[in-house]
């Protein structure tokens, strides 16, 4: 059994590399396609794991999106907060799934902060290509399973010893 | 895998405030963040403080593409004796050009001190290497490794080989962030080279470059016209090329005719970019204050003690020499045949030639 201070040790490791994944380069072409890794592994730890309080840190973790990215600050911040408070809020249901149900019943939470980040950036006036935007929906979508299962099995695998 | 772990409890008597009054006191922080800075700049300390804390991630995030780009400059003996070859032939066709030129700036300077106009051409540049770092697919900007320590300020125009990129908007000790011409938040005051038609380009937020509004519908513009940077508005450095027209359409039953036009300048591709201190910057009082130096009236731009800046002409010492000496026969001599009143400060004329 894992204390609590490795698990935050894990939490905030993985967070760390969903921001890496989120900036390192990508072809230009695939870049509008990328997952949004940091809502992705957010909401593995808000599924997976209530003894961590995945509330606060995503919002600062979102702050750190906004100033990388040069969005106004608390953009990010709220999508994830928002995020979070889905798949908190619905835990008994996804739990509830396998995990190909539970990759369907996701989307609309990636919807919601694809949406969330398009509203806001209409309305500090800065308009951008509408269409490309719902990509990451697509591909976010695709890399759940698999995230999802690299984490279990990461998580699993100290603690058999 | 699909049940909770097994030291989850589910507290019976849960304390501190709820998990919806929690989001919604963050949701609350997040929109009066955003409220907050896209009205004002009071954040920007946070901001550059923030940017400070990450830059190990920054550079960490950087290695990939570094890495590969060190593996693509091993090179071959022989390519590199031909490039070199090349590389010195092209020099020395420059250096035989700058000649022309200096003397063609002398001229130019006394042409410019018999109108009595204010503008000069001396600016400085500082080579800053673009970091490997994705963006925002939805807002074309770039980082820069050079900041506010190198004497970097906002509003900064910043240049390639072929013609203007963007400018700086946010400025960070070691690190800077630039907005591209084709972001949609952009607009460039232009001139047509060919007609002299000022106009200003605005980005249209995808590949296809820039557009042209609000173009009177009998304007002198067709497809292949170059645009240059026009020093209006003070920011830009005058003459640099900002694209090619490609296409003109007339809008049935519209006042106005739009151009669109490709950017002359290479913006996804090379790994270096050039900062310049533009002459305007130094009597610019907009943007001043969220400069590290004091603005100084003269021409010559903040020193930059650890980067070594690059002239744009290689000979700056002998050009402050020759320019007092011409000054005190030139205005005895224009001053009561002119109006100085008139003489608009930085002269929309034809643009300047650049090395």
């Amino acid at each position: 059994m894992k204390s609590a201070r490795s698990l935050h040790g894990y939490f905030l490791l993985s967070l760390l590399l969903a921001l890496l994944l989120q900036l390192i380069r990508l072809p230009e072409a695939l870049s509008a396609a990328r997952p949004l890794w940091v809502a992705l592994m957010i909401a593995y730890w808000a599924l997976r794991e209530p003894r961590i309080s995945t509330l606060f840190t995503s919002f600062i973790v979102g702050l750190l999106l906004d100033v990388l990215f040069a969005a106004p600050l608390g953009q990010h911040a709220l999508g994830l907060v928002v995020v979070v408070y889905l798949v908190e809020r619905l835990r008994s249901i996804f739990v509830l799934f396998p995990l190909w149900q539970a990759t369907f019943a996701l989307i609309p939470v990636w919807t919601v902060f694809c949406f969330l980040m398009f509203w806001i950036d209409g309305a500090t006036q800065h308009q951008a290509n509408a269409w490309l935007r719902w990509l990451p929906i697509l591909s976010t979508t695709l890399f759940w399973p698999l995230v999802f299962s690299v984490m279990e099995l990461l998580r699993q695998a100290p603690e058999e010893e | 895998m699909n049940s909770l772990h097994e030291t989850y409890r589910r507290p019976l008597f849960p304390r501190g405030p709820g998990l919806g009054f929690r989001t919604f006191l963050l949701a609350l922080a997040s929109l009066a963040l955003i409220f907050h800075d896209t009205r004002s700049d009071s954040l920007q300390p946070l901001r550059s403080g923030i940017t400070v804390t990450l830059t190990p991630l920054v550079w960490v995030a950087a290695l990939p593409s570094r890495l590969l780009n060190a593996a693509g400059d091993i090179d071959l003996r022989a390519t590199l004796e031909s490039e070199n070859k090349d590389l010195r032939a092209k020099q020395l066709g420059f250096e035989a050009r700058l000649l022309k030129l200096e003397a063609l700036e002398a001229e130019n300077r006394r042409l410019r001190e018999l109108m009595a106009s204010a503008a000069t051409l001396e600016e400085q540049v500082l080579i800053a290497e673009i970091v490997a770092v994705s963006q925002d697919p939805y807002r074309h900007q770039i980082s820069l490794n050079k900041g506010a320590r190198d004497g970097v300020y906002r509003g900064q125009a910043l240049v390639d080989a072929q013609g203007i990129m963007g400018q700086i908007v946010e400025v960070a000790p070691f690190s800077s962030k630039a907005l591209l011409i084709t972001d949609p938040d952009h607009g460039i005051p232009v001139e047509v080279n060919r007609t002299g038609l000022q106009t200003i380009a605005v980005g249209r937020g995808d590949e296809r470059g820039l557009r042209l509004p609000f173009l009177p519908s009998n304007a002198d513009i067709r497809t292949g016209d170059l645009l240059v940077s026009s020093a209006l508005g003070g920011r830009f450095p005058a003459g640099y090329p900002v694209g090619e027209v490609y296409e003109v359409k007339h809008l049935a039953g519209e006042h106005f005719m739009e151009a669109y036009a490709h950017p002359r300048a290479r913006l996804n591709q090379g790994r270096q970019a050039l900062l310049v201190w533009s002459e305007s910057y130094a009597g610019a009082d907009d943007e001043s204050a969220a400069s590290p130096e004091p603005a100084v009236p003269t021409a010559t731009p903040p020193a930059t003690p650890e980067a070594q800046p690059t002239p744009a002409k290689p000979a700056p010492t002998q050009q402050p020499a020759t320019a007092p000496a011409a000054k005190p026969v030139a205005p005895p001599a224009n001053k009561p045949a002119q109006k100085p009143a008139t003489t608009p400060e930085t002269p929309a004329g034809p643009p300047r030639v650049r090395p």
